[in-house]
């Protein structure tokens, strides 16, 4: 494909066109803004992109090197190595934090995929009216996280909430420590299973239908078409769906704050809501920096995997 | 006989896949139409147990709801922060999407992975500074700074979704528009962005889901006056003396409402969009 792009520009005689276009418009500033159009298109792009996002990762990966406080000027703080990490993997807190998070990734990411796998066969079936069923299920994940999590505060309230009404007796999903992470887990499950479902099923459809009809005719049952066939065609789906699942979710934070602010007694501490109080609650923002390059490092360690998933996908299709 | 139970067989599969999609129904759709119905119902009627099932709905509390500033002050900073920031990043981000889908120059690569790895960012993980430097230029807590970080965010998104959409292009035309001495300019601008409307479509909707849900850079980069509608609402789930769930309920529809209608009216760019980037 470089190849293609590469010709492309080239094939364009560059001096007859510069040439034609400045008879034409009679200003040589067009003919500039030909010459350097790839530079001025992109530089706006780079430049945000540069000020917005690098210039506040570079600051916080010095404050995590610093002793510095928010009446310090900026660059004011007093360098302290390793000091801020330290203390962070010596605080218990800290710790739990991070282990509840990779737990609680692993368990959401390893539901959504699998309901989401499920609802994808389902939605893959020919039967009418199957389009307005996929159109529904578009619905739960449009909703704001916020919004969703206020819902369902008020579903599983354990006085006038309905789910407690079905079952018959007042539990306290948000009181009780194991039953408020699984109430945080499920409503993200809840919310972005479908996506989920909806990327598998871009990817079912996009399936070549001849290895599955052949197996049909030489006679394989349903499920050993799906176990032999469906399934390892479809793998390459499920690892990008996997992994952009498992960063998405690494981030939890908006159904964790309204639903539970972390509780009871810290049992919902994700990573997220760590750095979020240890920043804007408790301002230590040296501590706050450090905990976000932390995220930061396990984040981008996926990032490099689901560039390689998805350049291998690219060249396997 | 065999054919009567083929047939009765495949009777049974379809009931089933209905069976499957109906339960889709009552777990995805289900909580919402709950809490839809308890924004239609009235106080005493909200916290009767077992609970009403028919009744004649009443519009009370979304009467109260709209009647009231806070409301109708954080829906129009929503609305004013969204619109904004999807415009503005369009602006930039297309151009540059078309550049990276046509052009390869010196470090055009390492640009657009770069830009890729952006999107994946934790919000969470880049608040802190993004806080002490808007704080330190005085764009804290007004709905400039908050426009230009969803600016920002919805670069990524727009590059990873254009980019793919302009490869998709043929460049015949593009070639021809050059032969009869077009400038580069304008065979993008008259020739290339017409046709790129749907990618268009599906870029802004996605970055207008980025803008009217996102939470936190909110709650951290606005105050009372400039919060927007998830910010205001989790006031209300927050608190403890929350229990005005009439209120509540039908606050939360009206946020919502109006990003569904339109999600639904352009379903089929969303979810080319939702898939675009991870399934080609």
């Amino acid at each position: 494909m470089d190849q293609r792009v590469s010709s492309y520009v080239l094939d364009v005689p560059e001096r007859d066109l510069r040439k034609s276009t400045s008879k034409r418009f009679g200003s040589t500033l067009s003919s500039w803004v030909d010459r350097h159009f790839a530079v001025l298109t992109v530089m706006p792009t780079l430049t945000v992109t540069i000020l917005v996002f690098g210039l506040p990762l570079v600051l916080s990966l010095i404050l995590s090197f610093q002793g510095w406080n928010a009446q310090q000027s900026l660059f004011g703080g007093r360098f302290v190595g390793f000091a801020n990490y330290i203390d962070l993997f010596s605080d218990p807190q800290f710790t739990q934090a991070l282990w509840l998070t990779i737990a609680y990734t692993v368990i959401t990411v390893f539901l959504e995929l699998a309901i989401g796998l499920g609802v994808a066969l389902l939605l893959n079936k020919d039967v009418p009216f199957v389009k307005a069923f996929r159109t529904a299920l578009i619905v739960p994940m449009m909703i704001t996280p916020i919004v969703a999590s206020m819902c369902w505060k008020l579903l599983l309230d354990p006085n006038y909430g309905i789910v407690d009404y079905f079952i018959g007796s007042p539990l306290l999903w948000l009181g009780d420590p194991t039953l408020a992470r699984i109430s945080v887990g499920f409503v993200n499950v809840w919310q972005n299973a479908p996506y989920v479902a909806i990327l598998l099923l871009a990817g079912l459809r996009s399936l070549p239908s001849e290895p599955i009809e052949a197996a049909a005719i030489d006679g394989a049952t349903r499920f050993q078409i799906f176990r032999h066939v469906t399934f390892p065609l479809l793998t390459p789906y499920i690892v990008v769906a996997l992994l952009l699942r498992t960063i998405f979710e690494f981030r939890t934070f908006d159904n964790v704050w309204v639903m539970t602010g972390g509780g009871p007694a810290d049992a919902t501490k994700l990573l997220s809501v760590y750095t979020f109080m240890t920043s804007f609650f408790a301002f230590d923002m040296s501590l706050g920096a450090a905990a976000s390059w932390i995220m930061l490092l396990i984040v981008f360690v996926f990032c490099v995997l689901f560039v390689a998933a998805s350049r291998r996908k690219e060249n396997a299709l | 006989m065999s054919v009567a139970t083929s047939r009765r067989k495949r009777l049974i599969g379809i009931s089933l896949t209905y069976f499957g999609l109906i339960m889709l129904l009552v777990v995805f759709i289900g909580p919402l139409l709950w809490v839809l119905g308890l924004s239609l119902k009235t106080r005493a009627q909200i916290f009767v147990t077992p609970p009403v099932l028919v009744w004649a709905p009443t519009f009370e509390h979304y009467a109260r709801v709209l009647t009231q500033a806070d409301f109708i002050a954080s829906f129009m900073n929503s609305l004013t922060v969204t619109s904004a920031s999807v415009a503005l990043s369009l602006v930039i981000g297309v151009p540059a999407s078309y550049v990276f889908a046509r052009f390869r120059f010196f470090g055009s690569g390492a640009m657009f992975y770069t830009l890729l790895l952006m999107r994946m960012l934790p919000p969470v993980a880049i608040l802190l500074p993004i806080f002490i430097l808007f704080t330190r230029l005085g764009l804290a807590n007004s709905r400039i700074g908050l426009i230009i970080a969803y600016t920002t965010f919805s670069l990524p998104l727009i590059v990873w979704i254009m980019r793919d959409f302009f490869e998709g292009l043929p460049n015949e035309l593009e070639e021809a528009a050059y032969i009869d001495g077009a400038s580069r300019m304008t065979t993008f601008l008259r020739i290339v962005l017409p046709l790129a409307r749907p990618g268009i479509v599906t870029a802004s909707i996605l970055c207008l889901l980025l803008a009217w849900n996102d939470f936190i850079f909110a709650a951290i980069l606005t105050n009372n006056a400039t919060r927007t509608l998830p910010v205001l609402m989790a006031t209300y789930a927050g608190a403890e003396t929350g229990t005005d769930w009439g209120s509540m309920t039908a606050s939360g529809v009206l946020v919502v409402i109006p990003v569904i209608i339109f999600s639904l009216m352009v379903q089929r760019h969303l979810v080319a969009g939702l898939s675009a980037g991870s399934v080609k």
